[in-house]
């Protein structure tokens, strides 16, 4: 009986050894895989920006850039493409990895992560541009309520990142094929109850500011006084 | 349309012509016969100044040459203009239209171009000849108009362009955006590679007081009995800013070199003397309500201080806060915190802090903020004070310059 023991014990071991004699050199060329192309990639990346820059890129280019400039400042068209460069030099990286990886295994594990790299580069991209909208629109909101005079500017500021967020969130969970069926119903309650408490809280909000307007609509004495108007003679150019 | 190809057009539209002296530019679409009309009233002014003088008149419209000689000798012409890039000001003139009329100036041999908006106020109020003569007599080789305008107008001009260029670039010229304004043949060379550059960047304005500095040349300004009313009517106060005074944060950054080397600032030649203000209803200027400026100041103050604390250091923070205790009739925002605040805005343009329209957008609530203080301390005094209180925020721009150089050169270390 313990002699049994032991040498199912031996066995089991020896088995596991054997997996992980087996798996490590894959390991090792993954990380040498992603090393190496994280070099490239650097190196790329650094010459495509010389490149661009001796040749005015960003001046050349200049027109197009405003609309980039306004999503993401720090951003110049050459450092984007040096960006993307890099981190297109990672992915191949870790997709050669992950290839070599499961040829040197020949598991089930390795080649269901190659399969689903894609779906998690994609789930990224979508987060990262996500996250972007939902900045960028959000201070669009709040800058252009405050300068409407809403008071409750940041409240429209918040529900708009807010929806953005949870929309790209239950976009990312798709992408991913995780809770599928529970995410979209989630996502349907959730999204759509953001907009309903939206809805109710400008449109209670703002209820009297629209009876105002359509009194004063109504009562209008033809043409605008410009005495009971002063900020109208303030001219700033 | 290619650049190149609009020159091209430019200049054989012009080789028919014979010597002009002065070429007036109009900047936009007119009515063809408000501008006959006010060509004939040109030619008259211009012969009071010289006999024999030859003026074309040129608008932007067809390829070509439409009317010929006028009746009274000033001939109308047509010139070509590159289309906009679309991201610019289309109530302000563009950088292809300066370029456009520079060029056929230049091929023309004209001895003066006055550019002039196309709403023709200053054909029509004498100012062409004004502007003109300096420029023909030798004495000036950019000539800028100073407005007729009350204390009420053209706030955006006080309160930052004019203070501002002055401060960077040395001169004092009142209007450094002018829409009207003449230069000499000798000077439009030099303008080319600007213009051409403004021209490339798309979004830029043409800042003819700022390179003519740069470039030393001869600057004048004269009083001139003209008032663009609405020129900028039914623009949202964050448009006007962003297509303004992102341009000039622009043009400061271009400039760097220059405006860190200047120290100072120097009266320019000021000739005629100024002309009695009123409103657009011939009344002097009468009170402002400031209350909705304040309000929008308090409502920007308790919403956007996330986005103010990325552009503004701690200090001019608490200074802002401590604006919002103020009552309605104390509210005052001092001329040192508001240069600070316009330096600091013009650096968070330049590291690119926020994008653009946000930076903007920021700083439209502290700028009504300064609009309300300017208009509480301007309301009860004469035009000649309230044009003192503008020299006096000139002066703080120009003692504030080394916050300026100080942040532009360590914009981490130097943060007060």
């Amino acid at each position: 009986m313990g002699n049994q023991i032991v040498i199912s014990l031996q066995s089991s071991m020896e088995r596991v050894l054997e997996r992980i004699a087996t798996i490590l050199p894959g390991l090792v060329a993954l990380l040498v895989a992603v090393l190496l192309f994280t070099l490239i990639g650097w190196g790329l990346s650094w010459a495509l920006r010389k490149v661009l820059n001796s040749v005015h890129f960003d001046e050349r280019f200049g027109r197009g850039s405003s609309q980039l400039a306004e999503w993401s400042p720090t951003q110049t068209p050459t450092s984007l493409l040096g960006r993307i460069v890099f981190w297109a030099l990672v992915v191949l990286g870790f997709a050669v990895g992950f290839e070599a990886f499961s040829a040197s295994s020949n598991s089930l594990i390795a080649a269901g992560l190659l399969a689903y790299l894609p779906r998690i580069v994609g789930a990224v991209v979508i987060l990262f541009i996500g996250t972007i909208i939902a900045r960028f629109l959000s201070r669009s909101v709040l800058i252009g309520a405050v300068n409407m005079n809403l008071q409750y500017a940041r409240l429209l500021s918040l529900g708009v990142k807010w929806l953005v967020l949870v929309l790209s969130a239950a976009m990312v969970l798709d992408h991913l094929h995780i809770g599928e069926e529970i995410v979209d119903l989630a996502f349907g309650i959730l999204f759509g109850g953001i907009v309903l408490a939206l809805a109710l809280s400008i449109g209670l909000g703002s209820r009297d500011l629209v009876s105002r307007s359509l009194e004063k609509e109504s009562v209008r004495p033809g043409p605008v006084n410009v005495e009971a108007m002063p900020e109208e003679r303030l001219r700033h150019f | 349309m290619a650049k190149a190809e609009v020159m091209d057009d430019v200049v054989q539209n012009t080789t028919m012509a014979g010597p002009v002296d002065v070429l007036v530019g109009i900047t936009g679409a007119v009515d063809m016969q408000l501008l006959r009309e006010a060509a004939a009233h040109v030619t008259n002014t211009l012969s009071q100044h010289g006999s024999g003088l030859r003026a074309v008149i040129a608008y932007p419209g067809i390829e070509e040459p439409l009317g010929g000689e006028a009746e009274e000798g000033a001939g109308l012409r047509s010139y070509k203009v590159a289309a906009a890039s679309g991201s610019g000001a289309y109530w302000l003139t563009s950088g292809a239209t300066y370029n456009s009329l520079f060029a056929l100036a230049k091929s023309t041999g004209a001895k003066a171009c006055v550019v002039v908006n196309s709403d023709l106020e200053a054909l029509e109020n004498d100012a062409v000849a004004s502007l003109a003569a300096p420029v023909l007599a030798a004495s000036a080789d950019l000539v800028m108009p100073i407005y007729a305008q009350n204390r009420f107008e053209g706030l955006l001009n006080s309160g930052i362009l004019a203070p501002l260029t002055r401060a960077l670039y040395g001169k004092r010229v009142r209007y450094p955006l002018a829409q009207d304004f003449a230069v000499s043949a000798a000077i439009l060379p030099t303008f080319e590679q600007p213009s051409k550059r403004v021209l490339t960047a798309g979004e830029s304005l043409f800042w003819p007081a700022t390179e003519a500095a740069i470039r030393e040349k001869k600057v004048s300004q004269v009083h001139v009995n003209v008032r663009h009313e609405g020129i900028a009517a039914g623009v949202d106060l964050t448009a006007v800013l962003t297509q303004v005074l992102g341009p000039l944060f622009s043009d400061i950054e271009a400039n760097a070199s220059v405006w860190q080397r200047t120290r100072g600032s120097h009266a320019i030649p000021t000739l005629g003397e100024p002309f009695p203000v009123s409103d657009a209803n011939g009344q002097a200027a009468t009170p402002i309500d400031t209350n909705p400026m304040v309000e929008s100041f308090l409502l920007a103050s308790s919403n956007l201080q996330d986005l103010w604390s990325l552009v503004l250091p701690p200090v001019t923070q608490l200074e802002l806060k401590r604006m919002t205790r103020f009552t309605p009739e104390q509210f005052r925002l001092p001329d040192d915190l508001w240069v600070r605040i316009i330096f600091d805005f013009a650096l968070a343009h330049r590291l690119k802090t926020l994008s653009r329209s946000h930076l903007m957008g920021a700083f439209a609530p502290i700028y009504l903020a300064w609009v309300a203080s300017y208009a509480k301390e301007v309301a009860s005094i004469s035009d000649a004070a309230a044009e003192m209180r503008v020299e006096k925020l000139a002066q703080a721009f120009e003692v504030g310059k080394t916050y300026l150089l100080s942040r532009w050169r360590w914009p981490d270390r130097f943060n007060p």
